[in-house]
């Protein structure tokens, strides 16, 4: 108490020196008609100003919100667009294509949205970490996706976090088609740049161009068909000569990846208890 | 005590008449404007009480706003200009002074003086026409008032202190 009144005795005067500056700033204002519409207007233009910064920010922050929506509100648009391609195809070509992919898209997929807490790209087996675990209904084996492309699959669970072994691994391997052709082959990462993989296999009668889009083959319960993954880069032969091996410029930026979508495809865990099943008795 | 608040009443007084009667009709080439009323915070002497001289200054500026029909301007400026007196009193002032020395042309010497004059009227003057101006569209005009009311304020503050010192 007494330390407080020593420091107002000792620098009372700066309170004097600002109430006096206010008193006299007051009377400017007030009664002189120029300086007081010069404040009026200064003032409004800073308020409207930091209200717009205000409404801005707020509009920032929702954005991780907008994303999330625009990348599931994607994923069912590329279902559609693949749905309408078929269709489209089965106008032309298989009569019996429009009822077989009027089923698939029927087929149940469940879409769990996630954010990416750790991400590398730098490694040559580098793994992504997602905030949603097994009680959200995450297992191993299911695809994961974004907004402009598959990113990988599921490795390992616990009850919050999941571990994502993306498409920049050298372990990965995953099935891919050529959009409109039935050729397909496995997309596999060289470690070396993370914006291109490779596709493996393509037969060397298949036909095809720089440009074309490779999707997912639907083969396997992971990934449906039809997911975008990227666009044929380059086209070269591959080590055996035997068929093309395909430089891929994948979709997605690894490097900038936020927003992310588990896929849990219904019948998932039937189908994989029916491969072992049928794996431990070929093995017997 | 008594006798130092009449000579400053009387100072104050002088000041302000001067002003409404004399010194608010000169528009020197239409720029310059002297505004010696200041001339009261620099009486002064080096150790008086800080709030004490912002009330004497805040007075006058409000007294002679009314007079001129500028409220709060001078009483803003003088306010700030009674603020720094203190201490650049003490900042001029010779290491053996007194306490109470009182800054002038005779104890301080000219040069000196010429300093805490010219930085007390700089500070009071650039205040006046910034808070007059209360924008910065036409700098070159302010600026050019501004020195030239400033260069003929603090010549008829050192004419009148030149005058009293004697």
């Amino acid at each position: 108490m007494r330390a407080l009144l020593e420091f107002i005795a000792k620098y009372y005067h700066w309170a004097v020196f600002t109430a006096l500056e206010v008193i006299a700033i007051t009377l400017l204002l007030r009664f002189n008609n120029y300086q007081g519409s010069v404040w009026l207007t200064t003032a409004n233009t800073v308020v409207g100003t930091a209200q717009q910064w205000h409404n801005e920010a707020i509009r920032f922050i929702h954005l991780g919100q907008v994303n999330a929506d625009l990348m599931r509100r994607n994923l069912r648009l590329e279902q559609n667009v693949e749905f309408l391609q078929a269709q489209l195809d089965s106008v032309t070509h298989d009569s019996t294509a429009a009822e077989r992919l009027q089923a698939q898209r029927l087929r149940p997929l469940d879409i769990i949205p996630a954010k990416v807490i750790t991400n590398s790209v730098l490694r040559r087996n580098n793994l992504i970490t997602i905030n949603r675990g097994r009680r959200d209904g995450i297992e191993p084996e299911q695809g994961v996706v974004s907004g402009t492309g598959i990113v990988g699959i599921i490795y390992m669970v616990s009850d919050h976090f999941s571990i994502v072994m993306p498409l920049l691994n050298s372990h990965s391997s995953i099935s891919c088609a050529l959009r409109g052709t039935r050729y397909f082959g496995y997309l596999r990462w060289d470690g070396t740049d993370p914006l291109f993989c490779y596709l493996d296999d393509i037969p060397r009668h298949a036909r095809f161009r720089v440009g074309d889009i490779v999707e997912t083959s639907g083969n396997g319960s992971i990934f449906p068909r039809g997911l975008f993954v990227g666009r044929v880069a380059a086209i070269e032969n591959s080590d055996d000569g035997l068929s093309y091996k395909l430089r891929i410029h994948l979709g997605i930026n690894f490097s900038r990846l936020a927003d992310v979508a588990v896929i849990r495809q219904e019948f998932q865990p039937e189908v994989r208890e029916l491969e072992q099943k049928a794996d431990s008795a070929m093995a017997r | 005590m008594i006798l130092t608040l009449l000579q400053r009443a009387l100072w104050l007084a002088a000041l302000v008449v001067a002003q409404m009667m004399v010194f608010n009709h000169i528009h020197f080439m239409g720029y310059a404007t002297p505004l010696p009323f200041v001339y009261l915070v620099m009486l002064f002497p080096m150790g008086a009480n800080r709030s004490a001289v912002m009330l004497w200054g805040f007075t006058c500026g409000l007294l002679t706003d009314i007079v001129s029909l500028t409220p709060g301007i001078g009483a803003a400026a003088m306010t700030l200009a009674a603020c720094i007196q203190p201490p650049l009193a003490t900042l001029m002032a010779p290491k053996d002074a007194v306490e109470d020395l009182q800054p002038s042309m005779r104890t301080l010497g000219f040069w000196p003086y010429f300093r805490y004059a010219l930085i007390i009227t700089g500070v009071f003057t650039i205040a006046y026409f910034a808070l007059t101006a209360f924008n910065f569209f036409h700098l070159r005009d302010l600026a050019i008032a501004t020195a030239a009311s400033w260069a003929l304020t603090l010549a008829i503050c050192l004419l009148m202190e030149a005058l009293r010192s004697r």
